[in-house]
């Protein structure tokens, strides 16, 4: 039979996923479906045990150093920000320079520099003794450093995507440069980069395991020293694996509660 | 010379044969008897090395461990006692010695699963490591020391070191030095660190107080840093050095029966005097 030309030849029927089950997280299931089979182990089976309650152990170093850390790296990156947005050239080129260094190299490689060459000589130049900053503190101090520029880069975007009509309008109010940022741009800005920012308190959380390479006891270096006697790599690195992999979960989930919380007429 | 060694060997042999009517060929001597107690004995006719017939053989090494193996900052090249020992054990059984970089954290295991045929890393013989990895006969006994600053007032062995509770100790991850850190001092009061070379530069500048080391590796930094540390108190323990291989290893008879060849024909006091004593200096220090 031939098909006439004005004839719509039908197209292949698309299924839609519009259904109930599709749009499940089917995702967390299978995540929250490992955690659960690895949590049964560790229960019932003593040397996932003893290798949970050993890694356990770093974990309170981990959260400290993640959460001093991500707080005070806020506080650089608001004023590297602010700097990158400056009018005044200098101070905008001195942030643009900063960030520029910090993002150009390996945070590994940052991690050792700070520690082991940048802390030390600023010490001296205040004639501290070389151990006046404990390795940890060092770590911490490498961490904002680090960050600091990654979180000034959100905050800039943050402060451009308000409209410029927002600062003139304020201005014609009569408010000053600096209320108009602080009153009407800022807060606007802030709520605009909180995903971006609770992606980097999550990226912050994993790369603290970066400054186990200093001595730093958190879950990372607690792990390593415990597999070198203890020669049970596998059990030791899944069980550290799924540690973070909790973690950044339970974060994830914090942060989504948090946005819809603070959506606009949420 | 190896020739008359051999002759010399041979003829002992026959004579050491003929006394006990034959039984074991030759008894390698006490120092030999490797801590684990689990390797059999050589049983190849006495000065017959066996001929590996010019097959790679592939070893693991830090290049961060010297005397053992380091990096020669003049020429780019690794060297070391590990390396002179495995040419000269290859040189012996006619192999060609292969050196991989690897780092320490991982090392065993990865010689575990057979990454590697063998690794030389200053490894100390322990039971633990002994389920994992098949050991070499140990070829050098040493001693576990307390390094210290050079103008180090507040302790003079590990007692005071111990006694002091603001002092802090460094050492490496995974190693029996720390190991022993652990038995002596809490966790707290240990710093583990990826490298010997770190420790020892944080004691310089004074993040720790003290690093638990083995001697032959100390004296090495003490020579190069003569002016900065030294060793103090008594020895804290003392163990035996062995080459790992995987589990079944068809190379861990030849290598027993080279290094008891180079203990005889004098190769390893040689060595030891190359890079054991105060005479040995890092290049580039």
């Amino acid at each position: 039979m031939a098909i006439e030309h004005d004839q719509i030849i039908p197209s292949r029927p698309t299924v839609t996923w519009r259904t109930g089950l599709a749009q499940f997280p089917w995702w967390l299931v299978i995540i929250l479906t490992i955690i659960a089979i690895m949590a049964m182990r560790i229960i019932f089976d003593p040397i996932y045990r003893d290798i949970f309650v050993t890694i356990v152990q770093g974990l309170g170093l981990t959260l400290y150093v993640t959460v001093v850390s991500f707080g005070l790296s806020l506080v650089l990156g608001l004023v590297l920000g602010l700097g990158r947005v400056a009018k005044n050239p200098v101070l905008r080129n001195l942030a643009i320079t900063y960030i520029e260094f910090i993002r150009g190299v390996p945070m590994l490689v940052l991690i050792f520099t700070i520690s082991f060459a940048v802390v030390p000589m600023v010490a001296r130049t205040f004639g501290l003794p070389n151990n006046a900053v404990s390795l940890t503190t060092r770590a911490i101090i490498a961490l904002v450093l680090i960050y600091g520029a990654y979180i000034a880069e959100i905050f800039r975007a943050g402060i451009e995507s308000i409209g410029r009509g927002q600062m003139e309008a304020a201005r014609s109010l009569g408010m000053s440069h600096v209320q108009a940022m602080r009153y009407v741009i800022l807060p606007q800005a802030v709520r605009n980069v909180l995903p971006a920012l609770g992606n980097d308190l999550i990226a912050m959380l994993k790369d603290s395991s970066l400054v186990s390479v200093l001595g730093v006891r958190e879950m990372t270096q607690v792990a390593r020293l415990s597999v070198s006697t203890s020669f049970r790599y596998e059990e030791t690195y899944f069980i550290l694996t799924l540690f973070y992999l909790s973690l950044t979960l339970v974060l994830s989930l914090l942060l989504q509660l948090l946005q819809r919380r603070l959506r606009p007429g949420g | 010379m190896r020739r008359i060694v051999l002759l010399a060997l041979a003829s002992l042999a026959l004579i050491v044969l003929a006394a006990c009517g034959g039984g074991p060929a030759v008894s390698p001597p006490p120092t030999n008897v490797p801590a684990s107690g689990s390797a059999a004995q050589p049983t190849a006719a006495a000065g017959q090395l066996p001929d590996l017939g010019g097959r790679r053989v592939t070893i693991a090494v830090e290049n961060a461990y010297p005397p053992f193996n380091y990096i020669n900052p003049a020429t780019g090249k690794g060297e070391g006692w590990d390396y002179d020992a495995w040419n000269e054990i290859c040189r012996l059984l006619n192999c060609v010695p292969v050196f991989q970089e690897a780092s320490w954290e991982g090392m065993i295991q990865a010689v575990a699963n057979g990454q590697f045929d063998a690794a030389a890393d200053g490894i100390t013989i322990t039971e633990e490591r002994a389920r994992q990895v098949d050991f070499s006969d140990g070829y050098i006994q040493v001693a576990q020391r307390l390094m210290a600053r050079v103008d180090e007032t507040r302790f003079s062995n590990m007692d005071e070191f111990i006694a002091n509770e603001s002092l802090r100790l460094g050492t490496q991850t995974g190693t029996t030095n720390y190991e022993t850190a652990a038995r002596l001092l809490p966790e707290s009061r240990i710093q583990a660190f990826e490298q010997f070379p770190f420790a020892v530069a944080a004691l310089i500048n004074g993040d720790v107080d003290g690093v638990i080391i083995d001697e032959t590796a100390g004296q090495g930094y003490v020579g190069t840093n003569a002016e900065k540390v030294k060793l103090v108190g008594e020895p804290l323990s003392s163990d035996q050095l062995g080459f790992i291989f995987p589990k079944g290893s068809d190379l861990v008879e030849p290598v027993n029966l080279a290094l008891a060849e180079m203990r005889r024909s004098g190769k390893l006091d040689e060595l030891a005097k190359k890079y054991f004593s105060a005479e040995f200096k890092l290049p580039g220090s």
